[in-house]
Parts: structure tokens; C-alpha cells; sequence
């Protein structure tokens, strides 16, 4: 009977263990997050939409039904990224994703020059590269220093009403995310 | 010999078992570590940065949220209404009450994973605040079910149990010092069609 209890006790000290060993080990071996999930949407360096509206079911859930978003995944390693959005729309805001999900830095219109989305992410090394000689077309990009190497952008815009819907969505769709030369 | 044997095995059987099920059920949970709670609305303004616990981290990785940044917004879910009810699709509310400083908000009626509920008609369950007509005192009644309302009118549908989420954009309540002394609506239930 000592034995029983004991074998017991062991059983529930042993499932504490696991449960934090487990908790600690799903952020290392999810399939289903954010990362995963635009992978099997589309390729790295490529807009895509993540609301219904652009066609089948949202990519990754929770988006605010008045908002319209777009993400693209990049990968540091191969150089920095630059993303642009033309035009003006009542509200956007961006987020920096690293490849967990977790948010490095975020920022919203008020923070661009004339309220254009115009942004390159790159990490602290390349960024003292850039600093050295910061090439004229890049005068006016906010620049997001992230240490990160795979990472997502999301970029969120504001539908007031109906009638923004057309020109919120060529913002977005019209928006870019690639590999800046330097 | 064979007794050890049985009892070694059932020591890993709990161990294994019960971790993984109990991790499991903390993540399925609503309701977690790192919330904030103001009256009926709750926050998670932690979720999805590196700062978060152990638990919302998992659920991110699980549930692939992308949640917004501290410059974007701060997000508030209710459950239940000011009788400590939960709120359901079949009910009428008035939510009432001044909202806090953010550029703008929005409100709308989700379902259990958090998307909005489908109304199957053109009106969306959703509000934003530069559609609200406003009191003199500049807050704001909402009245939300199924039947059309004078003044603000969120339109629900159906049945089953129903959130609300009410997110605030560019606001200075998203950073962590603001959030003492934030004072949300109230939900008020007027009725069922039972």
C-alpha cells in the first residue's frame, strides 16, 4: 500500500515535470503557427492577404473584421527588406514579427513621414552598413532595427465603412516586401 | 519484480498523462496568466512580446494569433455582463459608458474563436467610433441585439454564447503605465427571446 502511494506521489512530481518540460518545448515544435501558416500560403518576399476578403478562409485568425491586413515573411540572413504601400488611408499600423510569433516593434502612421508606409527591416550589423552611406532613396524610410533573422511584417489598415473598401484593399494589395540591394 | 514494474509504469503513466493533459487544458482556457481585468473586459497586453509568460506563449505558437503591437492598439474581450452572466447571441444589451483615450475604437460581436459572428445580412456585427452618435457628456450607449435600435445599434444574431471585443487604436492606455485608472462601458443585459 506505502508502495502504491509512493509510486503515486513519484507519478504527480513527474507530471509537474512534464507539464513544464511540454509548455517550455509547444513555441519549438508548433506547426500551426503564424510562421507555418503563410508558409503553406505563399513564398517568403511575397504580400499576402490574411482577412477573407481577398478570397478564401483568413490565414491567421483574429483580425479586427473592420481592419484589412497583409503580411510577408522575410528572411534577414539574405539581406535587408524593404516594404512600401502607396497612398493614403484613414489609419495603418505594422507589426515586426519574429518567426514565433512574438512581437519585436511595432509603429502606425502618426510615425511616417507624410503618413507613407515606407519601412526597412534589418538587423543592428547591416544597419551600421547602412548608416556609413544611407542611399538617397531611403532618406525617408523608417528603419527597423530587429535582431531577428526569419521574421513576418504585417501591415493592418483601417476600414471605416463599405465605401473605404476598394481603396484600403489596393493599398494593401499594391504594397511591396522585397530584398534591398546594398 | 513484477509489482515494481506495475508501479514504475503507473508512476509514468500519471507523470505523462496528467502534463500533458493538464497543459492542455491550461492553454483551452480563456482566462489565463498575464490578464488584466477592468470590470467585465479583460487584456492581455503582454501577449505575442517576448515578455509574455510561458502560457500565452504557448498559445500563440499553438493558436497562430499575430497579436497587435504596443504602437498598434490593446484589445478588450468580455464574457460576461455586469450580473456576472455569460452573453449570449439570443440577448439584448446596452453597453453604456465613456471609453478611454485611442485615436479611434471598434467593437464588435465575436463567437466562441473570437471572429465576428455572422449575421447573414449586408450590416456588419461591428461598430467604430466614428460612426457613434455620442451623449453630451461625450460617452456613448450601444444598444446590441437582434431587433433594429434608435442611436447606436450593434446588430447580433442566432444563438449560443457570444463575446464582445473592443479594441482601442494608437492609444496611450497600451502602455503598461495607463492602465490603472482606465474606466470601460458597462453591459447591461434589457433582455432574452428565450
Amino acid at each position: 500500500m506505502r508502495k502504491l502511494l509512493h509510486a503515486i506521489l513519484l507519478g504527480l512530481l513527474g507530471a509537474g515535470i512534464v507539464h513544464i518540460i511540454v509548455l517550455l518545448l509547444v513555441p519549438e515544435f508548433s506547426e500551426r503557427g503564424a510562421w507555418s501558416r503563410l508558409a503553406m500560403a505563399s513564398d517568403l518576399y511575397k504580400m499576402t492577404r490574411l482577412d477573407a476578403e481577398a478570397g478564401g478562409a483568413p490565414v491567421v485568425k483574429s483580425v479586427d473584421p473592420l481592419f484589412y491586413a497583409a503580411a510577408c515573411r522575410f528572411d534577414l540572413t539574405d539581406g535587408m527588406v524593404r516594404i512600401t504601400a502607396p497612398g493614403n488611408v484613414p489609419f495603418w499600423s505594422v507589426s515586426v514579427y519574429d518567426r514565433r510569433g512574438h512581437n519585436v516593434y511595432s509603429f502606425n502612421d502618426h510615425s511616417a513621414t507624410a503618413g507613407l508606409l515606407d519601412s526597412v527591416v534589418l538587423t543592428p550589423a547591416q544597419m551600421i552598413e547602412v548608416r556609413k552611406d544611407l542611399p538617397e532613396e531611403l532618406q525617408g524610410a523608417i528603419f527597423v532595427e530587429a535582431p531577428i533573422d526569419e521574421g513576418i511584417f504585417v501591415i493592418r489598415a483601417f476600414v471605416p465603412d463599405d465605401s473605404w473598401k476598394p481603396t484600403v484593399s489596393r493599398f494593401l494589395d499594391q504594397g511591396s516586401c522585397e530584398l534591398q540591394d546594398f | 519484480m513484477l509489482k515494481n514494474a506495475l508501479l514504475t509504469l503507473l508512476s509514468l503513466a500519471i507523470a505523462i498523462g496528467g502534463g500533458g493533459a493538464s497543459v492542455w487544458y491550461a492553454l483551452k482556457t480563456q482566462d489565463g496568466v498575464g490578464a488584466i481585468r477592468i470590470g467585465q473586459w479583460t487584456a492581455f497586453p503582454d501577449i505575442g512580446t517576448p515578455a509574455a509568460d510561458p502560457y500565452s506563449k504557448a498559445r500563440v505558437a499553438r493558436e497562430g494569433v499575430l497579436a497587435l503591437g504596443r504602437a498598434e492598439g490593446l484589445s478588450f474581450i468580455a464574457e460576461r455582463d455586469s450580473g456576472g452572466e455569460q452573453l449570449m447571441r439570443q440577448c439584448a444589451y446596452k453597453i453604456e459608458g465613456g471609453f478611454p483615450t485611442a485615436r479611434f475604437w471598434t467593437l464588435y460581436a465575436a463567437n466562441q474563436s473570437l471572429g465576428v459572428v455572422e449575421t447573414g445580412r449586408p450590416r456588419l456585427a461591428a461598430l467604430q467610433s466614428y460612426q457613434v452618435l455620442r451623449q453630451p457628456d461625450n460617452s456613448v450607449i450601444i444598444s446590441v441585439g437582434s431587433r433594429p435600435a434608435p442611436g447606436n445599434w450593434l446588430l447580433t444574431e442566432g444563438t449560443g454564447r457570444m463575446y464582445f471585443v473592443l479594441t482601442f487604436y494608437d492609444t496611450p492606455i497600451a502602455s503598461s503605465t495607463g492602465l490603472s485608472d482606465v474606466t470601460l462601458p458597462r453591459i447591461l443585459k434589457v433582455g432574452c427571446n428565450a
